[in-house]
This record gives C-alpha cells, sequence and structure tokens, in this order.
C-alpha cells in the first residue's frame, strides 16, 4: 500500500522533471530554429529527450518511451554531426517535440494516446536521409511504434538491441521464434552496492527481489570484502551480489532495476560465458558508472551504448547548476519568519537610542536581516520566462488550425516574479495568445489586401514597473470591431441599446460573462468563456486587465499584477488615527498647499493648482470612510503617477516616514479589496494598508459602472 | 462537512462562549487561539460586521463581529471580549464573542439538527446540544448551546455570493 505512494511520489518527480527536461528541450530547439546550432545547444536538447526516455522505461510509458527513443536516435546522428541541423530538420524535430509533449502529457493524464505515427515517418527518413546504413536497420526492423509491438508481449526496446552493435551483436530480427532457436546465453548481473547507496536509502533487497521476480536467482555473494566484525562499519556496503537471469529477459528490463541505485554501485551486466558461441564480446560486461545525478541514472548508460559516442564512458560535458527540490510551503514560512524578524528588528531600533543601537550593533543586525529577506524573495522568484514558454508552441498548433502566419516576439522573460503569479497568468496568457490569433490577426490575404506583410506579429512583452509587472501581449492585426462589439453587447442584453459608452469602455465589454464576438465558434476561442476568465484570473491576482486597440493596427492586452510576497519600498501616511503605505514608487512630491492652492471644482471634486497646472485632489480618507474635516492647508497632498489617470493628488494628513514593508496579502485569510494592494506589520505590530494608487485614482464613473452594467 | 463525518456517540469537545445571552460552541479542533480584543485595523468598503484585520503573527488574519454576522444586535465590548481565532479550511478568521465560557465534551449523538423554523440566509447553526453549567447558577443546571458551521461563516464565499 505504501510502496503504491512511494510510486505515485517518484512518478510526480518523474513528470516534474519531464516538465522541466521539455522546456529544456523547447529552449534549444528554439535556438537551433534562431540559428544556433553549436554542439552545446544540440547536446542539451539530446540530454533532456534522454532523460525522458529514461523515465518513462522505468515507470512503464511504453508509448512515451518508444517515441522518445526514436526521437532521440535523430538527435544522437545530429549531435554526433551524421546529419545537418538544417532548418528542415529543426522544423521536423521541433514538431517531433510537439508530440512528445503530448505523449508526456498522455502518459501523466490519460486520454487518449496522439498519433504520432506520420512524425515517426518523418524522423525515419531523417534517419534515412542520413544515409549512413549504420542506422538503417533500427528503422527497419523496429518500424511499427511500440505501442503495437506490446501486444505481442514485446517491451519497446528492440531498438536498445541494435545499439548493441559495437558489442558484437547481430542486428537482430526481433521475432520470438528466432530468439529460441539461436541459442541465447543467460544473463550474470553484479551488484555491489556502494556506500553512498546504502546512505541513501537505497535497500539493495529491492533490487535483488527485482532481478528474481524477472526469474533471477541469486548465484553467489561475494564476501570477500566484509571486514572483522570490529572493523565493520554497518553503513558501508561490502557485498557484492551475482544473479542470474534468464537469456528471454531483456536487457533495458534489467538495467531499469538499477534505475535508482545511487551513484557509483557496482553495477555489471553481461551475457553468460557458458554456451556461448559468439565472440568475445559476449562475456563483455557492461559497466556502468551511474550518471552521479539520480534523477537521470539513465544517462551515461546510453553514453555508453550509443555507437557513436566516441568514448563510452565520456563524462557529462557540463554539469548543470545542482538544485534540490523545496515545498513551496516551506518558502512561504521562511518569508514569514524572516518578515517577522524585520519587524522585531525595527521594534527593537524604535526603542532603543541611537548610541545603543550602535552598541548592540544593530545596524550589522538589520543589513544582515535585510540579505536574509532579499536572498528568501529571490528563492521565489522565477523568471517569467517559465510563463512565455508554453506560447511558441500553442502559437504552432493555432497556426495550423487557422492558417495564419504569425511571428512570436518576445522581450523581458528574464523579468523575475514571484512563483505563485507565474502559475497563476499560464491561463490568462492562453486565452490572450489565442484570442489574438483568432480575432486580432487576419487571415494572409486580408493582411496582404490590407499592405501589411503576410506574417502577423504578436509581441510578448513583461516588464517591472514599481511594484506590478506589466504583461502585454500585442497583436498588429485589425484590432476591435467597436461597432460589432456594441452591437453583440447589446443584443446580449449586456447593455441598454442607447448606453453611451466610450472607445475604451467598448473594448472593455469584450471581457464581460457571456460576450463573444465570433460569428462561428471557433475551436480556439470564440466561446465566449476566454476574455471574461482572463478579467476575473487577473482580478483575483489582486491585477487589471487594461486593453488598447487601434482599428486596424493591432490591439494590445496589459496585465498589471502585483509582485506579490515583494518587499515594497513605501511612505507611511496617517489619515485620521489609521496609517496607510503608498509605493513610494508611484509618488513624485509632495505639496504642502498654501491657502487657496486647492479648490473644490464641484462639490465632491477638488483641483490643485502646481505651477500653472491643475491636477485633480481625492481625499483618501473619504474614500474609505473616514472623514477628514481639515481643511487643505492643514493636510499634505502628495502627487502621485497613476497609469490609468496621469498625476494625481492624494489628500493625506500628514507623512510619518519612509520604510521597506513586507506585503502580506488578504487574500490569505480574506479576499482582495478595491483599492488596496494589500496590507503590511509596521513596527509597533499594527497593521497597515498598502494603498494601490492605480485602482484609487480611476475616475469612479468607468470601471465601476461598467462592472455594474457586466453584471 | 465535518459534521457529517460525525459518528454516533462519538466525543467530541467544544467552546462555548457567549454573544448576549445566547450560548454558542464551535468545534475545538477548530480554534487556533483566543486572544484579547483589540482594535484591529479597519477595511474599506467591507459588510459591517467585518471590523477589519489584524496581526496574527505575521499573517494578516480579519476580524468578524459574530453577533452582526449572525443576525444580532452588535457586541458591546467589555474587559473580558476576546478574539476566537479560528481554522476555516485552509484559512484563518477571528470572531469577536463576548465571552469564553467553557470546554466541554460532548457526545456526538445528542446533537439535534437545528430547526428549519428560521431560514435566515444569515443562520450558520450546525445543531443544538444541551450541556450541563459548571459554573452553574443554582438555578440553571444546563443550557441550550448553538454550535456553529464555520464554513457557513467563511468570508471567501460570503463575499462570492456578495459578488454574484
Amino acid at each position: 500500500m505504501s510502496g503504491g505512494d512511494e510510486l505515485d511520489e517518484i512518478q510526480a518527480i518523474f513528470f516534474e522533471e519531464c516538465a522541466e527536461g521539455l522546456a529544456t528541450a523547447e529552449a534549444g530547439l528554439s535556438a537551433m530554429a534562431s540559428g544556433d546550432t553549436s554542439s552545446d545547444v544540440i547536446a542539451g536538447v539530446f540530454r533532456a529527450v534522454h532523460s525522458i526516455k529514461g523515465g518513462s522505461g522505468a515507470f512503464g510509458h511504453g508509448a512515451l518511451q518508444a517515441f522518445s527513443h526514436r526521437f532521440e536516435n535523430v538527435l544522437d546522428e545530429v549531435r554526433a554531426g551524421h546529419i545537418a541541423a538544417s532548418a528542415d530538420v529543426t522544423r521536423i524535430m521541433l514538431n517531433a517535440f510537439d508530440i512528445l509533449s503530448d505523449h508526456v502529457a498522455f502518459a501523466q493524464t490519460g486520454g487518449s494516446a496522439p498519433e504520432d505515427a506520420a512524425m515517426l515517418e518523418q524522423l525515419d527518413a531523417v534517419l534515412a536521409a542520413k544515409g549512413a546504413p549504420a542506422a538503417e536497420p533500427a528503422a527497419e526492423c523496429a518500424p511499427a511504434p511500440a505501442a503495437d509491438a506490446d501486444e505481442f508481449g514485446f517491451t519497446p526496446v528492440m531498438a536498445v538491441i541494435e545499439e548493441f552493435d559495437p558489442f558484437g551483436f547481430e542486428p537482430v530480427t526481433v521475432d520470438l521464434e528466432d530468439l529460441t532457436a539461436t541459442e541465447l546465453r543467460g544473463w550474470t548481473v553484479r551488484f555491489g552496492p556502494s556506500r553512498a547507496a546504502l546512505a541513501n536509502g537505497g535497500e539493495p533487497m529491492l533490487v535483488i527481489r527485482e532481478l528474481e521476480d524477472m526469474g533471477g536467482t541469486v548465484t553467489h555473494v561475494d564476501t570477500s570484502r566484509l571486514p572483522g566484525l570490529r572493523d565493520l562499519d554497518p553503513e558501508d556496503g561490502y557485498l557484492v551480489w551475482t544473479v542470474g537471469l534468464p537469456a528471454s529477459v531483456e536487457e533495458q528490463a534489467i538495467r531499469d532495476c538499477f534505475d535508482f541505485v545511487a551513484p557509483d554501485s557496482l553495477i555489471e551486466i553481461g551475457r553468460d560465458e557458458a554456451g556461448a558461441s559468439e565472440p568475445a564480446a559476449v562475456d563483455m560486461p557492461v559497466t556502468v558508472a551511474v550518471s552521479a545525478e539520480p534523477e537521470r541514472p539513465a544517462l551515461t548508460l546510453v553514453a555508453d551504448n550509443v555507437p557513436a559516442a566516441p568514448v563510452a564512458e565520456k563524462p557529462r560535458a557540463e554539469a548543470p547548476a545542482q538544485t534540490i527540490r523545496v515545498d513551496l510551503g516551506k518558502l512561504d514560512q521562511l518569508l514569514n519568519l524572516v518578515g517577522e524578524l524585520v519587524i522585531r528588528g525595527s521594534i527593537l531600533s524604535d526603542r532603543l537610542s541611537p548610541a545603543d543601537q550602535e552598541r548592540v550593533e544593530l545596524p550589522e543586525l538589520s543589513r544582515l536581516t535585510r540579505q536574509i529577506q532579499d536572498n528568501v524573495m529571490s528563492l521565489r522568484a522565477q523568471p517569467i520566462r517559465h510563463a512565455f514558454s508554453r506560447v511558441p508552441r500553442m502559437l504552432r498548433d493555432l497556426m495550423g488550425e487557422t492558417g495564419k502566419q504569425v511571428l512570436l516576439e518576445t522581450t523581458g522573460e528574464m523579468t523575475e516574479v514571484d512563483k505563485g503569479v507565474i502559475e497563476k497568468i499560464g491561463d490568462p496568457l492562453t486565452h490572450m495568445i489565442r484570442n489574438a490569433v483568432d480575432h486580432g490577426i487576419e487571415s494572409t490575404e486580408e493582411r496582404i489586401a490590407a499592405g501589411k506583410s503576410a506574417e502577423g506579429t504578436i509581441r510578448l512583452s513583461a516588464e517591472q514597473k514599481g511594484a506590478r509587472i506589466i504583461v502585454r501581449v500585442a497583436d498588429d492585426g485589425r484590432g476591435i470591431n467597436r461597432e460589432r462589439v456594441r452591437a453583440k453587447a447589446v443584443e446580449r442584453g449586456i447593455i441598454a441599446s442607447d448606453a453611451q459608452l466610450s472607445d475604451e469602455e467598448i473594448d472593455g465589454l469584450i471581457c464581460a460573462p457571456g460576450f463573444s464576438t465570433a460569428e462561428s465558434i471557433s475551436n480556439i476561442s470564440g466561446r465566449g468563456v476566454g476574455m471574461d476568465v482572463v478579467r476575473s484570473n487577473v482580478e483575483a491576482l489582486g491585477g487589471r486587465l487594461e486593453i488598447h486597440s487601434v482599428p486596424g493596427q493591432g490591439t494590445t492586452f496589459s496585465m498589471a499584477l502585483p509582485l506579490t510576497l515583494a518587499i515594497l519600498d513605501g511612505m507611511i501616511v496617517r489619515l485620521g488615527k489609521q496609517r496607510f503605505v503608498l509605493p513610494l514608487a508611484n509618488v513624485i512630491e509632495t505639496v504642502q498647499p498654501a491657502p487657496g492652492q486647492v479648490r473644490a471644482t464641484s462639490p465632491t471634486s477638488e483641483v490643485i493648482e502646481l505651477r500653472g497646472n491643475y491636477l485633480p485632489v481625492r481625499r483618501i480618507g473619504e474614500m474609505f470612510g473616514l472623514p477628514c474635516g481639515n481643511q487643505p492647508e492643514d493636510c499634505l497632498v502628495i502627487i502621485v503617477e497613476s497609469e490609468v489617470a496621469g498625476h494625481v493628488g492624494l489628500m493625506v494628513d500628514t507623512i510619518d516616514n519612509r520604510r521597506e514593508v513586507v506585503i502580506k496579502s488578504l487574500e490569505d485569510n480574506l479576499h482582495p479589496i478595491r483599492g488596496l494592494g494589500g496590507a503590511t506589520v509596521l513596527g509597533d505590530g499594527s497593521i497597515a494598508l498598502i494603498l494601490d494608487i492605480d485602482a484609487l485614482v480611476v475616475p469612479a464613473s468607468s470601471k465601476f459602472a461598467l462592472k455594474g452594467m457586466a453584471a | 462537512m465535518s459534521k457529517t463525518q460525525e459518528t454516533e456517540g462519538e466525543e467530541r469537545k467544544i467552546v462555548t462562549f457567549t454573544l448576549g445571552k445566547q450560548m454558542f460552541g464551535i468545534d475545538m479542533r477548530a480554534l487556533i487561539e483566543i486572544r484579547e480584543w483589540e482594535e484591529p485595523t479597519p477595511l474599506p468598503g467591507v459588510p459591517n460586521y467585518l471590523k477589519g484585520v489584524t496581526n496574527l503573527r505575521g499573517s494578516v488574519v480579519p476580524v468578524v463581529g459574530l453577533a452582526e454576522r449572525l443576525g444580532w444586535a452588535p457586541s458591546v465590548l467589555h474587559s473580558r471580549s476576546c478574539i476566537l481565532v479560528v481554522a476555516i479550511g485552509e484559512r484563518q478568521a477571528g470572531f469577536l464573542v463576548d465571552e469564553v465560557a467553557d470546554i466541554v465534551a460532548i457526545d456526538g449523538a445528542d446533537i439535534q439538527p437545528a430547526p428549519d423554523v428560521e431560514v435566515s440566509e444569515q443562520s450558520a447553526i450546525a445543531g443544538l446540544v444541551r450541556i450541563e453549567r459548571r459554573t452553574s447558577d443554582a438555578g440553571e443546571a444546563e443550557t441550550m448551546v448553538l454550535l456553529l458551521d464555520l464554513d457557513a461563516l467563511s468570508l471567501t464565499r460570503q463575499v462570492m455570493e456578495l459578488a454574484a
């Protein structure tokens, strides 16, 4: 029972690694597509596909293993320079990559197995084009996808036998009769777990049982290295087992048993000498130096087997940076604790005189605390590339479905965002891209007729602006057809037929629930859920979605998302008894109004005259139901810059100080509140609310009203 | 959810407290801590019963005026007013109550379902149970406790309903 759970856990790790492998492979293939065919890049792709293959075999995902194996064959030849990484070959490999992703998804979630026969043919054609006969048998001998082969009781490893060529095996036509007809020798496996294997919790008995389950018997245990009892280190490995296995067992199946055996264990697999009529290679043991990284156990294995590899034990060219997996919850907890530490630190500094602070080295302590905090923050931050990486694949699919030609330009993909945000922008991003291809970009004919380039362009960009990250999806398509959107909204009962709407408001309608302008419901978008979902997802993250469209020139969707869990450089202001945090990034200047500088333009609105310009002034207190009866002269006006309304003055009572605050999200225990970007804990342990300038300064009419209409 | 899982005869511990003259109870397992009342930081644009947020060891936790939330007159603050911090699913919330009374063990089988007399949406009563009063006035040895359904008090849920 518990075994099943463990297996599930290991499977989950395998799929995580698959996802990483796929991302690496895609990045490499994309680099190849844009002309970088250096050996490092190709080797990177090969390794990624290879480790997917290795794991899939271990977990019995036959179809995935078979496909990745064939893909790997091609990659291997490319890596060895036998096949040139031409544009055509790269394109085929990109398509093969897509099928590989489908295979991984199929192995993970089930559903219908991807259609890969055509792709396999293409891959085989690439292999065949190489012209070297050595690779031919692979293609001929195993033309059918291994999933079929399974029905005949073979595990899909025929091609592995092929790879044994250099060790003297004839290319075997795998046919059961043949196998039995040929006199086959049994296997001898020697296994001596290392100290590291035991330290990693590897249980040799499990491996041996697994071998026994395949019909193996332990023929000998070498105890020669066993020291006397006094010198015995119970944590070291001294024994070497010799296990005999029947000839019918596949070599790969034996190797699979050792997949999770830790580094530097002794593992020798060889055919028995007994009854050998074949060449010397028979008893040549394949010594396997298991890769130093437990998560890619199979790698060196194949490096040994691959005919083209010049040196069998060649170590991996580059050791990737070492990483460990950490539960996100632990990171959050760590961050919270560090936040507490910062707060305690500021309480301490509030209570100590400057001289005492120096005496107890408080400044040094604060500096260290700040560094710890920065480090913890950076642990959660990831480049937004992780969210962008699925876009190219999606675009290829969309191009295939719609016949439109689209170029993707990506900028700012290294912008670092909190992992939580990255996970949540995937869906909105997908919808935005689909929407852009489906509704934004015109067909090739239309584009040419409109005097545009035949290929449409989608620009995907990310940038950090203050405490927010702005993700934009811009297309150069036809723009939003406002008349049609309006007509549709009236027809759907979303707005009244006589409603007076600005262009922006009409654009906003496409995000209204139940709105869809697609005349025929396509496979891609047009089900009327897309943009609605985008807006609600973005708002649930505490962000905003903005749409900017120019007819004939294209549409830009901007998501402004908070960098949650970030530290904010803030100005602490007072309104009545309450303290609030204004993000310093938005603050332009602070004005102490002279009498008459602030004037009312209506009973509810005021302006401030600043060097000849009039800027709107808002009393935040009143917006929050904290009446402030003060005269403007007794208040301060903070001029802030907002995305939506330009420069606006905010009236506050006083300014306390400026400090870095840890953003605590309100959603953890509550829900997002309009006008607030979160909360923070101040030095005295009390809570100050963080103001979301953009939401505060939005003219009360537009967005609120639109929301009302939509609902 | 928790209430449906209770099997007959299972002993449960509840924390009892008063709101006005009523005695209420919540499942002991949901209780995180009891703190003294301190004025929370008020929030803009939220229902009246949501008193604000407070700092619970670094996390920002909403404080709910439970009496108002359940449709009674707001609690009058006094020296024994306190905040029950409870876990509702993954989230935490603080409830302002008049006075914490006791921790009592009850038998799951003794819980009676709340009669459907009040169809008020604000009702969050999962059941009724009679308990003996340890600190009894001579006259009243038994009293009725209204068991709260914490899931029904979830703030997110309430807000979703308001938004819809």
